[in-house]
């Protein structure tokens, strides 16, 4: 019971070191059957993974990213007998987490795959450059820098518009804006974006 | 349903569970079966009349050595794709014993040729190959499968298609202890197009085979 709590305490707020060797550890006793330290170490998985879901891919919404967490969750427990007790716990959480993220990362794109919106996904990821497709879509890092250099207004539209699907109408009760707002905010950020993922591109 | 509530519930079902065996293992376990399968069923359709020639034939040997050295890489690489935390190159292993089989062979139809001319690259149908193989393969890929299925579907068409291309291969190594037919284009053509296609098939039905598991109940 002590060692339990004590690595719960260690995995969220010990060092680098630390932290790792109190998750394989968490994850020993899990698969050992110890109910207490599986639980704790789904925590911690499930407080990471919804923190990095949010930094890398900031216009998903709550239930989106929960959504992304909760597969990460299933995916772990579903696999749960392929870690090897010898190895590292996090090599091994990251290659399931980069999995489920590149799947849902597809998702994202194919339900976008009839709309315009797509082919500005399709043109910003592909401008990432040294990167498989997979992990170019994934790694939203790049956007999330050009989103940086947009007005809190145009980034607003462009995420409803664009990333959510909303028609300009129903963005433009959303925000108390206009239909003819809504639509040069898109375009405004739609070159903007482009002008600075292509300059990343180049780089 | 809340992440929370996902928790509860996964934490609740997590009795404890054995880890997988050492991958090597495996790997040795698969070929016990699979060729203790296939030597029943050579067995069964009755061995080739000239078996003892052929056994003391280098080319014969090397073709044979390569077929199994091929389904052993293939095996060994579906079996580590399944495992989140090994490297995705592993897919690449069967290429080495795969280009050795395919080389041994493409150098066979030049002999052939240079040996009996035109005739020696004649190509006539052999269809049944394709059928032995598969029959041969059917158990060695399910027992394969359901092996893979212990690990993680990370990439399922990968996964499956190298599967397919272990069995196929195994089938092929057993069907040349039975079936009278080693001139090299015709068993370039024939059989290892059979083990291509398999494979190919496999992987196109990879994500429908090899899948995440929903919730538990």
């Amino acid at each position: 019971m002590e060692t339990v709590t004590q690595g719960a305490t260690d995995a969220q707020t010990g060092s680098a070191p630390t932290r790792h060797a109190a998750l394989d550890a968490l994850m020993r006793a899990a698969q050992a059957g110890d109910e207490r330290a599986y639980r704790a170490l789904l925590e911690e998985v499930a407080l990471r993974m919804r923190r990095l879901v949010c930094a890398r891919a900031p216009w998903l919404g709550r239930a989106d990213v929960e959504d992304i967490v909760q597969d990460i969750l299933l995916a772990l427990h579903s696999a749960r007998a392929t870690w090897d007790p010898a190895r590292p716990f996090m090599p091994w959480i990251a290659g399931i987490a980069r999995n489920r993220l590149a799947d849902h990362a597809r998702r994202y794109v194919r339900r976008q795959a009839f709309d315009e919106a797509a082919q500005d996904l399709a043109e910003v990821f592909s401008t990432t450059p040294g990167q498989t497709h997979a992990e170019g879509v994934v790694n939203l890092m790049s956007v999330r820098r050009a989103m940086d250099g947009l007005t809190s207004g145009e980034r607003d539209a462009f995420e409803l518009v664009r990333l959510r699907q909303m028609s300009l109408a129903e963005a433009a009760t959303k925000r108390g804006s206009t239909v003819g707002a809504m639509k040069v905010a898109v375009h405004r950020a739609t070159l903007k974006l482009r002008a600075a993922v292509g300059r990343d591109g180049k780089e | 349903m809340r992440t929370e509530d996902l928790i509860d519930r996964l934490a609740r079902d997590g009795g404890p569970v054995r880890p997988l065996e050492a991958p090597v293992r495996r790997v040795l376990v698969w070929l016990a079966v699979a060729l203790g399968f296939a030597a029943a069923m050579v067995w069964a359709i009755g061995p080739r009349p000239d078996l003892a020639e052929r056994l003391t034939e280098a080319r014969f040997l090397y073709e044979q050595s390569a077929a199994l050295a091929t389904a052993a890489a293939a095996a060994a690489a579906a079996l580590a794709l399944t495992l989140p935390d090994a490297s995705r190159l592993w897919r690449f292993l069967p290429v080495i014993p795969g280009a050795a089989w395919l080389g041994t062979l493409g150098l066979g139809c030049f002999r052939d040729w240079a040996r009996m001319g035109p005739d020696g690259l004649r190509l006539t149908p052999d269809p049944e190959c394709f059928f032995y193989i598969a029959l041969i393969g059917s158990l060695p890929l399910l027992v394969l499968v359901l092996m893979l299925r212990r690990g993680a579907p990370l990439r399922p068409s990968w996964t499956l298609g190298l599967a397919a291309l272990a069995a196929a291969a195994i089938g092929n190594f057993a069907l040349r202890l039975f079936h009278m037919e080693d001139a090299a284009l015709m068993v370039l053509v024939w059989q290892v197009g059979a083990v291509a296609l398999i494979a190919g098939i496999a992987a196109l039905a990879g994500r429908a085979i090899l899948r995440w598991p929903g919730l538990p109940a």
